[in-house]
């Protein structure tokens, strides 16, 4: 039998829309991307410029590149 | 049978407008082969999905002795009541009466099924009355089926009447005093003169002297659907692609509570789409939950006779007409029944 219990009300739920608690990597990431945004531009150069300059590299520690920051960035957002 | 015909005007404005399409639940409260109680427009109603997805609205009452249907079994196409084992099909129909087999309730559809859809997330579904079981066109909001734009839904269950939601959506103003605080309504003027502009699907309400700033704007929209359109800016560290949009929705659950759809959108594409869903769910979604509880602390603590001792100005037109709008809706719903 289905358990009707689970319509229990009210459904108040902050984060609906992960899959997982962000890892550490994922948080640093977030947040200096904000940074990034704010002080460097909306241009995929400006991220990879201010991403490295920040030493915020890949989750492998190598610097950015427009390519490997499409890749992952498409990995997490997808 | 539900919706009945018996309702008053009262009635019908106070637990959701029939004849039109509402959001119930989100689709996953539902799961492949589970089936979920909800209620909506002051009824009770299961939801059934059998293992291949297929989705059924029943009226959570067994035909025989009126016991909830949620309280019984899953059999995969069909569910049977707890009480006597009475068996409903997903239209509606009973399938067997397990206590006398040849039972002149078998075949009989007896149970009111209501045509659902899902859109984006949620489950949508036709409250019609007894004179109209067919729903009318229903025509989605472009922000969920357009290319180029990405939304999450947001759901939340508030101990507030369905029209104080809608309301709340209709006064673009509170952005501006009760979202200061916050991530994205902190900036903009606190005086604004506003207009409602007609369109052929429902109004907008709008500052005729800022845009782009607060929440500035909203169009109300009834489309088969009642849903609202809105936009607000992104500070700099959301990343390129604008402002963020909200389509609404809300469930009239019944006469004191509401379920709330949010869906916030925005228009991105390729990296920066991937930038944003990364950054809304890592970052975002949890400031915006917060501006959301800012409207619901102050909605729940809204007096029952909040509408009833007000002193309107010019702010409130858009909420105004509203009412008008649905004041007349429910009046003529009922009395075309009575008719």
């Amino acid at each position: 039998m289905t358990d009707p219990l689970t319509d229990a009300w009210p459904y108040l739920d902050v984060h609906q829309s992960r899959t997982h608690e962000p890892t550490p990597y994922e948080y640093k990431l977030a947040a200096t991307l904000e940074e990034v945004f704010t002080k460097e531009g909306h241009e995929i150069a400006d991220v990879v410029r201010g991403l490295n300059a920040r030493q915020v590299h890949a989750a492998d520690g190598t610097p950015w590149t427009e390519e490997s920051f499409r890749a992952e960035i498409t990995r997490l957002g997808a | 049978m539900t919706l009945s015909s018996s309702a008053t005007a009262d009635h019908v404005y106070a637990t959701g407008l029939r004849n039109q399409w509402h959001p119930v639940v989100p689709s996953h409260f539902v799961a492949p082969g589970a089936m979920r109680r909800v209620t909506a427009l002051g009824e009770q109603w299961l939801l059934f999905r059998r293992s291949d997805g297929v989705l059924s609205m029943l009226a959570d009452r067994c035909p025989h002795r009126g016991a909830p249907l949620s309280l019984g079994k899953h059999l995969g196409d069909r569910v049977a009541c707890w009480y006597h084992g009475v068996e409903v099909e997903g239209d509606g129909t009973v399938s067997s009466v397990p206590g006398l087999p040849g039972c002149g309730l078998e075949g009989k559809k007896l149970v009111a099924s209501l045509p659902v859809r899902e859109v984006a997330g949620a489950v949508l579904a036709y409250f019609g009355d007894e004179e109209h079981p067919e729903p009318p066109e229903l025509t989605l909001p472009e922000p969920l089926t357009e290319d180029g734009v990405s939304a999450f839904l947001c759901y939340a269950e508030w101990d507030v009447p369905w029209r104080y939601a809608v309301e709340n959506l209709l006064d673009p103003m509170h952005g501006a005093f009760l979202h200061h605080d916050s991530h994205t309504m902190f900036d903009g003027d606190t005086t604004a003169k506003f207009r409602i502009r007609e369109t052929d699907r429902g109004y907008f309400f709008e500052k005729t002297d800022q845009r782009g700033v607060n929440f500035d704007w909203v169009e109300l929209c009834r489309t088969g659907v009642d849903w609202v359109d809105l936009s607000i800016p992104y500070p700099p560290s959301a990343g390129p692609g604008g402002p963020f949009g909200i389509v609404g929705m809300v469930c009239p659950v019944d006469e004191g509570r509401s379920g709330v759809f949010f869906w916030r959108y925005r228009r991105v594409e390729d990296w920066q789409r991937s930038s944003w869903r990364f950054l809304y769910r890592t970052l975002i979604e949890k400031r915006h939950w917060e501006v959301l509880e800012q409207d619901r602390a102050m909605l729940e603590a809204m007096p029952a006779d909040a509408d009833q001792r007000e002193n309107l100005y010019q702010h409130d037109l858009g909420v105004v007409r509203l009412r008008r709008l649905y004041r007349a809706a429910a009046a003529e719903q009922t009395g075309a029944r009575r008719g």
